[in-house]
């Protein structure tokens, strides 16, 4: 019997549209929730007035809290979430390592060094040079990793291990800092923990551009990057240039994620969690779902700061303390699974 | 018609191919042969393009080093099996060259059933790659290169993971491929199947070819022993097929 193609169809959609639209509800439903919700409550026909510019909507402090603070905090959370989550899905794809996290090439660390410093040194406004200085140090530490990696081209694992090495300098002079200025150990480890207190117009408006401008690379290359799944000579007879796609995912991935760690500190396990909980409900390659995973990594952070904002209101959990309170025991789930697959 | 001249290859500073000179026929099968580190897979690999070389290695006039426009299969030993991926999707990505990636046409999608048939693995078809069986995955390997309607196949010893009656089926389908017109260069431990499917055996011992030739020329040839340091013996049965079996203890 000759099968049909239709059997073959049924079976190969690149997008599954019905998970991906409803995340964007999801994103939509959670959005909401968290520019409604904290110590003031706000209401959603008067919040949905404002936004419109309609008659009746907020006013006075209550209409400032909105636009000034809940706003940009709740898109702030979703760029760097879904910046975050996308970025660990292509590396998981780039590095053929399911457990591959977007801080793994040294970014993270680098953007600590780079906030540290700046925090050392700044007298005046801190948080107005902190963003630069870590985007700096978080970008120079990637490159640095793949200056070192002279076998990058032959075999990624090189670049991943010298991703580890100069992410432990990075923070071997972090550390000295930070005991040579004992005062600064508080704001350093508030941002090491992830903070989104300091999201503003100004903020949003910037790092918008790079993780933006990120995410439509990583999306527009997302089907090549099942290639990269396979070895380098099956990909190259494919018609993929390994090595070029290679650069050009790390890269748009490690833009996306300096400035996401830039914007808001370091959050954690977000670029894991994400993409196994789709992965999970999808049963696909994870690089054919990174709009979903997008979707999906900017409701988690948003839904992560409602947390950090309510949960001990009026005061405030770090966010990164809500990520990892869900994120570490998914990761244990994530590695027996492994293990139990392995086995 | 790949036309191999003064070929040399060193990877760190170590010569693993010298002095070959080969001429790799259009449409004929061609089996590399020889010990472990004969260089069987760097040659496969520079004939794929993605190996640097000193010489000359040119497939009808132009040097394949890095030369996409060929449409070449290549089956590798051990290959990277993604997570998350089914066997129809893993065969499908050999369309990726004609459809362009991610752009799966109907046509592609009848040529995979058939390809999926052909291979006996249609009702694996939604399964994951990563949950096959050694001989499932080579088979899925195969079909994925039947995909692509290649030119050339290079085939990185396509019957170490299979059990003899999956050997046969392999490389039944390779033969009806190579019927077709498709040339196939492969390496193979076996040398008795070498010598059943393949018209040409190439011997290779330390990075250099001993012998070139037909597989019934070959298979009694002194330089194939040579090859393997005198530890096997070739015997004829009765049908006149040639059989290659080692020798215990060196004896």
């Amino acid at each position: 019997m000759t099968q049909s193609h239709s059997e073959i169809e049924a079976i190969s959609p690149i997008w599954n549209w019905k998970i991906t639209s409803l995340c964007a509800l999801f994103l939509l439903f959670i959005g909401i929730a968290a520019i409604s919700f904290g110590p003031i409550n706000l209401s959603f026909s008067r919040i949905i007035r404002t936004l419109l510019g309609m008659h009746g909507g907020l006013t006075g402090p209550d209409r400032t809290v909105l636009i000034d603070l809940r706003l940009p905090r709740a898109l702030l959370a979703a760029l760097v979430g879904a910046a975050l989550a996308t970025s660990g899905a292509v590396y998981q794809s780039v590095f053929r390592n399911p457990l591959a996290d977007p801080y793994l090439l040294g970014a993270a660390s680098g953007a600590g060094l780079g906030a540290t410093i700046a925090i050392t040194n700044s007298h005046g406004n801190v948080y107005s040079l902190l963003p630069i200085f870590s985007f700096v140090g978080g970008t120079l530490a990637v490159l640095t990793s793949f200056f070192i990696s002279g076998k990058f081209f032959a075999e990624p694992q090189s670049l991943l291990l010298s991703g580890i090495a100069v992410g432990s300098f990075a923070t071997a002079i972090q550390t000295y800092l930070q005991q040579r200025h004992s005062a600064s150990l508080r704001p350093v480890y508030s941002w090491i923990l992830g903070e989104l207190t300091v999201a503003n117009w100004q903020i949003l408006s910037w790092s918008s551009i790079y993780i933006l401008m990120a995410l439509a690379i990583l999306i527009s290359i997302s089907k090549q990057l099942d290639g990269l799944m396979l070895s380098d000579e099956e990909s190259f007879s494919l018609g993929i240039n390994p090595n070029k796609l290679r650069i050009i995912a790390v890269a748009a991935a490690t833009l996306a994620t300096a400035t996401a760690v830039s914007a808001s500190g370091l959050i954690g396990f977000v670029g894991i969690v994400v993409p196994h909980l789709v992965r999970g409900v999808t049963h696909r390659v994870t690089n054919r779902n990174l709009l979903t995973i997008a979707l999906a990594g900017a409701a988690f952070l948003v839904l992560a700061d409602l947390g950090a904002r309510t949960l001990l209101s009026p005061a405030e959990l770090p966010i990164g303390v809500i990520t990892a309170f869900v994120g570490a025991p998914f990761f244990l789930v994530v590695l027996r699974r492994r293990r139990t697959v392995a086995s | 018609m790949i036309v191999i001249k003064d070929l040399a290859v060193s990877l760190s500073g170590k010569e693993i191919l010298k002095d070959i000179s080969l001429t790799i026929t259009e449409g004929l099968w061609s089996c590399l042969v020889g010990p472990n580190g004969a260089g069987k897979t760097t040659l496969l690999k520079v004939l794929l393009g993605t190996t640097p070389y000193s010489g000359s290695v040119k497939s009808n006039g132009v040097e394949v080093f890095r030369n996409q426009k060929r449409n070449v299969a290549f089956v590798p030993q051990q290959p990277q099996i993604p997570q998350g991926m089914t066997v129809a999707e893993y065969v499908m990505l050999g369309r990726a060259k004609k459809d362009g990636w991610g752009n799966e046409s109907a046509k592609s999608r009848d040529f995979i059933a058939e390809v999926l048939a052909q291979t006996n693995l249609y009702g694996l078809h939604k399964q994951m790659v990563s949950h096959l069986s050694g001989g499932e995955m080579q088979r899925t390997l195969i079909a994925r290169a039947l995909a692509q309607e290649p030119e050339l196949i290079l085939l990185d010893e396509p019957t170490s993971a299979l059990d003899l009656h999956h050997q046969i089926d392999v490389l039944n389908n390779l033969q009806f491929l190579q019927k077709s017109g498709v040339t196939i260069v492969s390496t193979m431990h076996d040398i008795t199947l070498a010598a059943m499917y393949a018209e040409r055996i190439v011997v290779m011992q330390s990075g250099r070819v001993l012998a070139d030739g037909s597989s019934t020329e070959i298979i009694h040839s002194a330089e194939l022993r040579t090859a393997f340091d005198n530890r096997i013996n070739v015997f004829t049965l009765d049908s006149g097929r040639p059989v290659v079996v080692a020798k215990k203890d060196g004896k």
